[in-house]
C-alpha cells in the first residue's frame, strides 16, 4: 500500500513538474535574453486561465481548441507590450530593478482587472474529460493532469527548437550571449527582443491553461504562481530552457511526494523556504559553476 | 560643521514652516473633528513611517524590499500576542509596541546578514519571499490564533478619544522618524549608503564595512515599521495575516518612496503623503479595484517617466525652463 501511495506522488510530482516547467520557461526567457524580470508573468497565466474558463463556459469550448486562438494574441499582445513598456526602460542603467518595479505595476493592473470581470471567486477548469483517470496498475493518472502536461511538454520542446533550430531562434540566443556581437552580425536586436518577449508570454498563457486544469485558481494565485517561477528559474539556471525544465520536474517530484507525508497547508511553506536556501547557498542555479 | 550651520541658516524658513505644519497638526483634534478625517490622517502618517522606513534600506542603500510588509505584521502579532497573554492595560499595550519594534528589527537583523549579500533583483525575490512565509506560517501557528487572527479589546472611550490618541501617536511616530531619517541623510551611515547604492565595490575599497552598514540600515528601516504595526493593531483591535501581510502593501511603500524620490527624507514624505491620499479618494469614491488599476498605472507611469521620482523631475523641468529663459534673454 505504502509504495503505491508513493508511486502515486511520484507521477503526479512529475505530470505537476512539467507545468512548472512551463510557467518558468518564458520567464527564463525574458530573464535571460533582455534582462527584464516580469512579475506580470503569472498574471497572463491566470488571464489564459480566465479566457479559457470563459470560453468554456459560454461556448463550450474545449482548453485546447480555445488555446489556438488565445495563444496568438498573447504573442502579439506580448509584442505589443514590449514596445509600448519594456523597450523605453532597457535603456535605463539597472534595468532588471526597473522592469520589477514596472511589472509589479502590470501585475496589479492585470489582478485588478481579473478581480473586476471575474470576481474573487475561485474557479477551476473542467473540460469534458475532467474527473476521469487512465489506470497504469494501481497507479492512476488523471486525464486532465495527463493533458497538461502534455501542452508543457510540447510548449518547451517547441521554444527548444524554435530557439536552436530557426534562424530567429538562433538571433534570440546569440543576443543572449553577446549583445553588441550580435548587433554587429545584423540582429536586429527590437525585433528579436520583441518576438522573445511576445514568446514568453504566449507560454505563460499555456502554462496558466494547463495549471488551471489541476487547480483551482483566482485572481491572486499569480503570487504563489510567480514564486514556483523563481524557484524553478533559479534551480535551473537563469535563461537556460533545459535547465528550467530540469528544475520544474525536481521541483513538482519534491513537492508531491512531501504532500505524502506533511499536511497540505505546510508545502507552501517548504517550497518557500526552498527558494530561500537556493538563493542564499547558490544563487547562480544548480546546473551552472560560477556565476 | 561651519557648512552645516550654514545650511541650517538658509533653511530657517523651512523650519518654521516645518515646526508650523507639525503644530498645527498636533493640535487638529483639538478642533472636533469628525473621527473620519483623524483615521484619514492617520492612515498619511501610518504609511509616511512605513515609506521613510523602506527609504533606509530601499532608496538609500539601493535594496528593493519587496516584503516589508512582514516586519510591519510581526510588530502587530507582537503587540496583539502580548496583549492577549499578559491582559495589559491599554498604556501598557501602547507601550508594547515597542517590543514590536524590537522583534522586527531581531528578526531583519537574523535575515538581513545573509540575504543583504544578495544583490538586485535576488535581493528583492528574497525578501518576497520571506514576507510570504512569515504569513503562511503565522496563517498556520493555533498559538497566534491561525487564519483567524487575534482580539485586541478596544479602550473604553467614546470614539473620537481613541481615534485622537492614535492620531497623536502616530503623528508622534512619524515626526520621529522623519527627523531619523533626515539625520541619517547627511551621517556617515546615510552617505555609506549611497555610496553602496551607487557602487557597491567602490564603497568597499573606501573603506566602508558594507555588510555591517548594509545590515544596521535593514534593522533600522524594520524596527519603525514593526512599532508602527504594534500601534495599528491596537488601533484595528482586530489582526488577522490577510489584514497586516497584505502584500498589497510593500508593493505600495516602494511606490510611495519611488514616486516621491527614493534617497531622500523629503522624497518619501511627499510620495507617502501624495499617494495615500490619492488611494483614499480613490478607494472612496470608485472602488477597491479600480483604484488599484489606477494605481499599477501609476507605477509604471512613474518607472517610464520620472524614474528618478517626482522631485527630481519637476527639478530637472525647472532647470530645463531657466536654462531655456537665459538663452532667450541673451
Amino acid at each position: 500500500m505504502f509504495e503505491i501511495i508513493l508511486l502515486q506522488s511520484l507521477v503526479s510530482g512529475v505530470l505537476m513538474g512539467g507545468i512548472y516547467a512551463l510557467l518558468g520557461v518564458g520567464f527564463s526567457l525574458t530573464w535571460g535574453v533582455m534582462r527584464v524580470i516580469n512579475i506580470a508573468h503569472a498574471g497572463f497565466g491566470v488571464l489564459a486561465a480566465y479566457i479559457a474558463y470563459s470560453l468554456l463556459e459560454k461556448t463550450g469550448l474545449d482548453p485546447l481548441l480555445s488555446l489556438l486562438i488565445s495563444l496568438p494574441s498573447f504573442f502579439f499582445g506580448g509584442m505589443i507590450l514590449h514596445r509600448g513598456l519594456i523597450r523605453p526602460i532597457t535603456k535605463a542603467r539597472e534595468t532588471i530593478v526597473a522592469s520589477m518595479v514596472l511589472t509589479f505595476g502590470l501585475a496589479i493592473v492585470v489582478e485588478n482587472v481579473m478581480l473586476w470581470i471575474w470576481k474573487a471567486d475561485p474557479r477551476v477548469l473542467k473540460p469534458s474529460y475532467s474527473g476521469t483517470a487512465v489506470f497504469i496498475g494501481e497507479v492512476g493518472l488523471p486525464i486532465a493532469q495527463l493533458v497538461g502536461f502534455g501542452l508543457a511538454a510540447v510548449g518547451i520542446l517547441l521554444l527548444y527548437l524554435f530557439l536552436n533550430h530557426t534562424h530567429t531562434g538562433k538571433a534570440v540566443q546569440a543576443t543572449w550571449q553577446e549583445k553588441e556581437g550580435a548587433a554587429l552580425m545584423g540582429i536586429n536586436l527590437q525585433k528579436v527582443s520583441e518576438i522573445a518577449f511576445g514568446l514568453a508570454i504566449a507560454a505563460a498563457g499555456m502554462g496558466g491553461v494547463a495549471m488551471a486544469m489541476m487547480y483551482t485558481f483566482d485572481p491572486p494565485v499569480h503570487n504563489f504562481w510567480l514564486i514556483y517561477m523563481f524557484l524553478v528559474v533559479i534551480v535551473g539556471g537563469v535563461g537556460s530552457i533545459l535547465g528550467t525544465a530540469l528544475a520544474g520536474l525536481i521541483l513538482g517530484v519534491i513537492t508531491g511526494l512531501c504532500m505524502a507525508f506533511i499536511p497540505y497547508q505546510w508545502i507552501n511553506v517548504l517550497t518557500f523556504g526552498l527558494l530561500i536556501v537556493v538563493l542564499l547557498v547558490r544563487p547562480q542555479g544548480l546546473f551552472k559553476t560560477g556565476v | 560643521m561651519k557648512e552645516l550651520s550654514q545650511t541650517g541658516k538658509k533653511n530657517r524658513p523651512a523650519l518654521f514652516a516645518g515646526i508650523g505644519v507639525v503644530a498645527l497638526l498636533a493640535l487638529f483634534p483639538l478642533v472636533a473633528p469628525a473621527p473620519y478625517f483623524l483615521s484619514m490622517l492617520y492612515m498619511v502618517f501610518l504609511y509616511v513611517v512605513l515609506a521613510e522606513s523602506w527609504n533606509i534600506i530601499g532608496g538609500f542603500a539601493g535594496y528593493l524590499s519587496f516584503g516589508h510588509v512582514a516586519f510591519f505584521g510581526l510588530g502587530a502579532y507582537t503587540t496583539a500576542f502580548l496583549m492577549n497573554k499578559l491582559a495589559l492595560s491599554p498604556v501598557a499595550t501602547i507601550l508594547s509596541s515597542i517590543p514590536g519594534g524590537f522583534v522586527a528589527a531581531l528578526v531583519a537583523f537574523v535575515i538581513g546578514y545573509p540575504c543583504l549579500r544578495l544583490r538586485g533583483p535576488y535581493f528583492a525575490v528574497v525578501t518576497m519571499c520571506f514576507a510570504f512565509v512569515v504569513h503562511m506560517v503565522m496563517q498556520n501557528i493555533d498559538l497566534f490564533g491561525g487564519v483567524e487572527g487575534l482580539w485586541l479589546p478596544a479602550m473604553k472611550q467614546p470614539i473620537h478619544v481613541i481615534r485622537g490618541i492614535f492620531y497623536e501617536l502616530m503623528l508622534a511616530l512619524m515626526i520621529l522618524v522623519i527627523l531619523f531619517v533626515r539625520w541619517m541623510e547627511g551621517s556617515k551611515l546615510g552617505k555609506g549608503l549611497v555610496t553602496i547604492r551607487e557602487d557597491e565595490e567602490v564603497a568597499q575599497t573606501l573603506g566602508i564595512h558594507t555588510p555591517r552598514i548594509k545590515a544596521l540600515a535593514f534593522v533600522l528601516s524594520a524596527f519603525f515599521p514593526g512599532v508602527a504595526g504594534g500601534l495599528h493593531a491596537y488601533y484595528l483591535t482586530y489582526i488577522s495575516p490577510e489584514n497586516v501581510f497584505d502584500v498589497m502593501v510593500s508593493i505600495l511603500i516602494v511606490l510611495m518612496t519611488l514616486f516621491g524620490g527614493g534617497g531622500s527624507w523629503l522624497g518619501a514624505l511627499i510620495g507617502a503623503v501624495s499617494l495615500s491620499l490619492v488611494n483614499e479618494f480613490l478607494t472612496t469614491f470608485v472602488g477597491a479595484e479600480i483604484a488599484r488599476i489606477i494605481y499599477g498605472m501609476l507605477f509604471i507611469g512613474v518607472i517610464l517617466f520620472m524614474p528618478n521620482g517626482i522631485m527630481e523631475f519637476f527639478r530637472r523641468r525647472r532647470r530645463v525652463r531657466l536654462a531655456a529663459e537665459e538663452v532667450s534673454e541673451s
